[in-house]
Order: structure tokens, then sequence, then C-alpha cells
């Protein structure tokens, strides 16, 4: 089991001005967010020996176009296909990478057109899944191309099991709405929610109306990454990786048989074990949040509430500031929009950082936070940050 | 001569390893691959046991009397999915076979109002003929 012990380090944070049109190519977006994440970390493109980038279905642009433009050769680019859970496993990818000694400081990237270009949440090409999945066959001839489809499937029986109301998911929205008001690069900033207007909103999906929904925009985000001895070089206040857990269970990409269980539930021991911590000792987090109900049953998963007490902990206000977890400070997929999870381990750097001192945004005193992606029900990747 | 309506709605696209499943499905029976060395049925089917890993399967006939309960299920009211505008809103199921509860067959519940669906009422497999030689395996709701 890999133990972490804070060897490495977040030392900058940087995106571009999200929007529902960026009128610009991922590329373009990539270079914004990478440049000001060097200015955020006080290093200069030359120091990167290290980029690597997730996307789906090609819709972000290569690692070495990145270096290209951003004027250096590092040793190594990586491009992946990825999901929500890519940003903490392409930071265990550079940890691994910087502890063998192989490389010294990685940049980590999600730039997407997630509005004006290919929106996920609209359904995925009718062929595609068919084609690249032995499952596919079995979901899309019956109008399933959606995750809000794909996981209303696990949410469904989960909340006819545990008692979770829509009430409760109501409750997710409206904390992180309420965060969003606090922060004037949230899309949703100046449209705070309350429950009227939430139960009020018809269902596209059910249990998804609108509000349950991530909000997709054209998007990038940077993290950079680097040696414990190298953070002392740079000009921010490193974040250090102090654990870490992947967790893949069941069968297939799509066709999920079995909706008891999450990839998530298995994940949460050996992240708190690499991190010799415990869920009560975390005081701030950053839950993927592609929707409410995704949430919901993170919190089981993670230790934050019981089996059958999840609706009850966010009714009374936990994940809002003053609560005992407050969650997507920024506002989450939500409200502030969505970059594939990124921007939620962005918002948890500067929290951890104080970056908010002396403001009403500022979770007081954190000193330990918890970060977890959901690429969906059947692959889970997290971590645990502290300063 | 009337006039077809096309079939607008993505049909299911027969590879090696499910072609025995929708073969079936035409011919409006069910059937399922099993693996040889652990017995477990394998839904859907693929080139190898998720179970056990094991390459050596087989394929049993379940016939065209298949009953099945709801174990979860979803509503949509907006299409994901060409030619689903015309059936909104959308029920779709993952269904619990009576005969092996551990496979479950994902299928829309036709024919159906949605607010009497609900987890663990009990389903029955009914083929709908989509195009001349293809058939849909989908559930209708049991009547007692
Ligand atoms: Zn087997």
């Amino acid at each position: 089991m890999a133990t972490y012990s804070n060897q490495c380090a977040i030392v900058g944070v940087g995106e571009n001005q999200r929007s529902r049109k960026s009128g610009t190519t991922p590329l373009h977006m990539a270079l914004t967010a990478a440049r000001n994440a060097l200015a955020d970390a006080g290093l200069d493109a030359k120091d990167l020996d290290g980029i690597m980038n997730y996307s789906t279905g090609g819709d972000s642009c290569p690692s070495h176009e990145l270096a290209t433009y951003l004027g250096c050769h590092p040793k190594y680019v990586k491009d992946v296909s990825g999901g929500g859970s890519s940003t903490e496993l392409l930071i265990a990818d550079a940890v691994a990478l910087i502890e063998a000694g192989m490389l010294e400081t990685v940049l980590i990237y999600r730039s997407m057109n997630g509005s004006s270009g290919v929106q996920v949440g609209r359904g995925y090409d009718p062929n595609m899944l068919q084609e690249m999945l032995p499952g596919g066959s079995f979901i899309m001839p019956y109008g399933s191309a959606s995750p809000s489809q794909w996981f209303g499937m696990f949410a469904n029986r989960h909340m006819h099991e545990t008692g979770i109301t829509k009430e409760h998911l109501g409750h997710v929205c409206i904390s992180f709405y309420e965060h969003a008001q606090r922060n004037p690069n949230a899309f949703l900033n100046g449209k705070p929610l309350d429950m009227e207007t939430y139960l009020a909103t018809p269902d596209i999906s059910m249990p998804f109306n609108i509000h349950d929904c991530c909000v997709e925009l054209d998007e990038a985000n940077a993290i950079i990454v680097t040696s414990a001895s190298n953070a002392k070089n740079c000009k921010s206040k490193p974040v250090f990786i102090a654990g870490m857990a992947p967790r893949t269970t069941h069968s297939h990409v799509h066709y999920w048989t079995q909706v008891d269980e999450v990839a998530a539930d298995h994940a949460a021991a050996d992240l708190y074990k690499s991190a010799g911590v415990k869920p009560e000792d975390i005081q701030v987090a950053s839950i993927y949040d592609c929707f409410s109900w995704v949430v919901l049953r993170q919190l089981e998963s993670y230790g934050f509430a019981k089996r059958g007490e999840v609706g009850d902990f966010v009714a009374a206000g936990n994940l809002k500031m003053g609560g005992s977890l407050p969650s997507n400070t920024a506002g989450g997929m939500l409200s502030e929009g969505y970059t594939h999870g990124m921007n939620n381990v962005l918002e948890l750097v500067r929290q951890l950082r104080h970056d908010y001192k002396g403001t009403e945004r500022q979770v007081k005193d954190c000193e330990l936070g918890i970060a977890t992606g959901w690429a969906g029900p059947d692959i889970a990747g997290a971590m645990i940050l502290r300063n | 001569m009337t006039k077809q309506t096309a079939y607008e709605k993505p049909i299911p696209l027969k590879t090696p390893d499910n072609h025995e499943y929708w073969d079936a499905a035409d011919r409006h029976e069910l059937k399922l691959q099993k693996c040889s060395a652990c017995s477990t049925y394998i839904h859907p089917p693929g080139p190898a046991c998720p179970t056990c890993g094991s390459p050596e399967m087989e394929w049993e006939l379940l016939g065209s009397d298949i009953t099945a309960t709801v174990y979860s299920y979803i509503v949509s009211y907006r299409p994901f999915l060409p030619g689903f505008q015309h059936d909104l809103p959308t029920v779709i199921t993952v269904a619990a076979l009576d005969a092996a509860p551990d496979v479950k067959i994902m299928a829309n519940i036709i024919e159906c109002d949605p607010a009497d669906v609900e987890i663990g009422i009990p389903l029955k497999m009914t083929w709908v003929d989509v195009t001349d030689d293809r058939a849909l395996p989908q559930w209708v709701l049991a009547r007692g």
C-alpha cells in the first residue's frame, strides 16, 4: 500500500475565464490556465519536466502541443482518456514519477469547450457506445445515453433504500449555490436558489432537474505538482498530497447490473489509511458533483454520514460555511462550472492555502481537506491534501 | 401501399459476442450466455466470463415466457437519442429475472403510466418488431 507522507505538493493552480462560448480552442484555454498556474507557483515553463492531460472523446488538446506553445520541451508528456476521477489519478501518477526520481515538476490540465463543443450531458453519439463497448448495444436501443440516466438508475434505488428525498437533493444544490454567491467567477453567481424554486423545477430525467445537474461550460484548469523539496523554491504556500486511493468496481463501462455499491465505498478505507487520518479530521471538502445525488452517495462512502443519515446531514447545513464539512466552496460543478472535477480541486487548494483569509469565503484555519473524484459509480479516485 | 415510417431509434448492433442474444430476440426468445466453468450467466454477453475470466462459454435458451422484477428504474422527460422524442416520458428499468435474479436486463417499460412504476413490481418480457427482421426485447407491467 502506497504511503504518501507529504513528499509532494501542489504549488500552482490556474484557470481561464469560464463561459458558455469561449470562441476559441481548448489549446488557447489550456495555455491561459497553464500560464496562470505557473505564475501562481512562481515557476517558468522550462521548470516543467512533465505535462499530463485528460480528455473525453478528443475534446482537449495534446500535452505536446501545450508544451510547444509554452515554449518548453518537458521530458514526459501523457494524454489519457479520462473521467471525473482523472484529476486525482493523474496527480497520483505525477507523485509516483516524482518519487521515482524520474520527474521533478508536473503540470496537469483539463481543457474543454464543454458548452460550445461537446456536451456530455446531452448524451453520447448514438453509434459510438454501441461500437466501442460490449454493453453499448444493450443500453442505446432503450434511449439511455446520458450520465443523468446512468447515474439516475443508482440514485433512484439508493433513495428508495435509504429514504433520501428530493428535498435532500435540493439541500445539496442550495448549499453549493449559496457558495457560488461568494465567488464572482462562479457561473451562477447572482443566481441563488431556494427550496421552493428547486422543488417547482420539473425533472429532466428522474430524479434530476436542471439544478441537480452540473453547469457545462467552456473551461480550462491547470495544477502543478512538485517534490516537497522543490516546493520550497516556489512563491506559493505548498499544499501537500497526504493520501491517495484509486478504485474500480463494476464489470463494464456502462452496463451496470448492480447499483447497490459504488467504487467510492471501497476507495475510502485505503484513502484514510494512506493519509493516516479519519473522516472526522477533515475540515473542508471537494466532493465530485456532476449530479447532486452523487455528492450524497459519496458522503456515505467516505464516512461523513452513515447510510440512511446522509439526507439529514445535508439538510442540517453541514455542507455550508460553518457546517461540519464545508464542501465545494466555490459553488462546485453544480453552480461554479464543470471542468470535469478539476475546478473543485483548485478551490480546495486555495482554501488550504487560506487564500480567502479575512473574507467570509475562507473556511477558517482549515488544514486538512479531501477531494473525491467520480468517473462513474464504477471508478473512483480520491486524495487528501494538507497545508 | 402504405408508406412505412422509418424506425429512428438506435437498433442493437450485432457483434460476434452478442449475436446469439439478438438473433434469439428476433425470434421473440430470450437466450443468455453462460460460463461453462463457473455456471454464471453472462449479461451482456462478451468474449469471456467477467466472474472467473474463463473463455469457455455456452448459450442457454430461456424461451418466451420471461418474468422479472423492477430492481431500479428512471423516467426521462427529454430525449437523449433519436426517436425517443416520440415516446416521452421514457421509462427505463433494470429488471432482475425471476428465474435468475443476478441477471438484470435493461429495457423500457412500454405501454405504462410512469406513475405506476415502482421498485419491486413484477414485469413480463415482450418483443417489439422494430424492422422487418429485427425485434427488441421490452418489458410490460405484469397484470395479475
Ligand atoms: Zn465463469
